[in-house]
């Protein structure tokens, strides 16, 4: 084999067709199966959003006990919150005392945090992360199926886990100030 | 179309579109509306890339109904991922990328490659060879009898003139292992051609 057989060899090979008509229409097949109802586009993110949620939750539980000590955490929750006055309808707005609630909530975090061992800090920040993530995509999504109650409801337990969370370290921070002081 | 060709070459007016400007034009339209499910625009894209998208499967996996099933699932899998392409590549670059995703994962899920093998012995005509003539159709079956990772390098490197980094990156191998593959099945081509008489 030489370099004038190999050159020749290409040269053909570049000679082959690369456009073949199939020998039976495969469209209709096609067609069938992309009209089937059921899964829409957006039924894989939805898995993994509420994956996530699971996921998220799961740890949650996880760094809360390796955390707790036997004591009940102090209750750490604003007053008047009314989780439930999130509305979603067609413009899928947050309620303003959701809004009120989470605000207050991330404002008071970073404080929070600090008091928090590296480890149960760096594993809030984690689940905090994954949950926007997910609160991010599904906005998104909202954006291009502004009615689709499903998403809005995944939306709103996804700002609900994120609210727990944020709360939970509230209690978290309040049992390691108790355990300090005794 | 004769009016846009008579046409002078420096006549500007928006009017004069060129074939080629006209099918990416078209193209743009029916995959943006495709992306709003518009099943109609996706139907004038699959006749639009269905040859070319079959001629792969087909040179990839020598088997007519392999190819017709590797084909239906990457138009399948197009239409379900359509929302993602965003146009980083062509249109065509990105359907082939999934049609050799089709190829790979079918093959791997079924272990048919000894199918395959069984298929094109048994044919006195290799099945990715009914586009060819002369000679050519003796280098499409030469190609046909390629291991499957020399083949599927030399067809989309050689045929399709994908680069090696480009073909790599289809195949899930590395640039290198690329090079090697393609190496490896020019040899066995050169090989086989010879033994059939066939001078490359």
């Amino acid at each position: 084999m030489n370099d004038k057989h190999e050159d020749k060899l290409m040269s053909d090979a570049r000679r082959l067709a690369t456009r073949i008509s199939p020998k039976r229409d495969l469209w209709p097949d096609i067609a069938t199966a992309i009209a089937q109802p059921g899964r829409s586009r957006w039924t894989s993110m939805l898995a993994q959003a509420a994956a996530v949620i699971l996921l998220v939750g799961a740890s949650s539980g996880v760094t809360y006990l390796a955390v707790y000590d036997d004591q009940p955490p102090a209750e750490f929750m604003p007053p008047n919150l009314t989780f439930e006055q999130a509305s979603f309808g067609g413009q899928y707005q947050l309620g303003p005392d959701f809004q009120d609630a989470r605000s207050n909530l991330a404002s008071k975090l970073d404080r929070e945090l600090t008091r928090l061992s590296p480890e149960a800090r760096a594993g809030v920040e984690e689940n905090l992360q994954l949950i926007r993530n997910a609160i991010n995509d599904i906005n998104g999504a909202l954006e291009q199926e502004p009615d689709n109650a499903l998403l809005q409801e995944l939306l709103l337990k996804t700002y609900h886990q994120e609210l727990r969370v944020m709360r939970d370290v509230g209690g978290l921070t309040r049992s390691v100030m108790s355990r300090n002081d005794i | 179309m004769a009016a846009l060709l008579a046409m002078e070459p420096r006549d500007y007016s928006p009017a004069m579109v060129s074939p080629t400007q006209q099918a990416t034009t078209d193209e743009a339209t029916w995959i943006a509306r495709a992306q709003r499910s518009d099943a109609q625009a996706f139907e004038s894209l699959y006749r639009a890339h269905v040859d070319r998208v079959y001629g792969l499967c087909l040179r990839m996996t020598g088997n007519v109904s392999e190819a017709e099933d590797c084909t239906q699932e990457a138009f399948i899998q197009v239409w379900n991922k359509l929302a993602k392409f965003r146009g980083d590549s062509s249109f065509a670059t990105w359907l082939h990328r999934i049609a050799v995703n089709a190829v790979l994962g079918r093959m791997r899920k079924a272990r048919r490659e000894q199918d395959r093998i069984q298929l094109a012995t048994e044919a006195s005509i290799s099945p990715a060879s009914i586009g060819d003539t002369g000679n050519l159709r003796d280098l499409s079956d030469a190609v046909d009898r390629l291991p499957q990772g020399a083949r599927h390098v030399f067809v989309l490197y050689a045929v399709y003139g994908y680069s090696h980094e480009e073909a790599g990156n289809m195949l899930g191998i590395a640039t290198g292992t690329s090079k090697a593959q393609l190496h490896r099945a020019r040899r066995l081509l050169a090989q086989q051609l010879k033994q059939e008489g066939f001078e490359a």
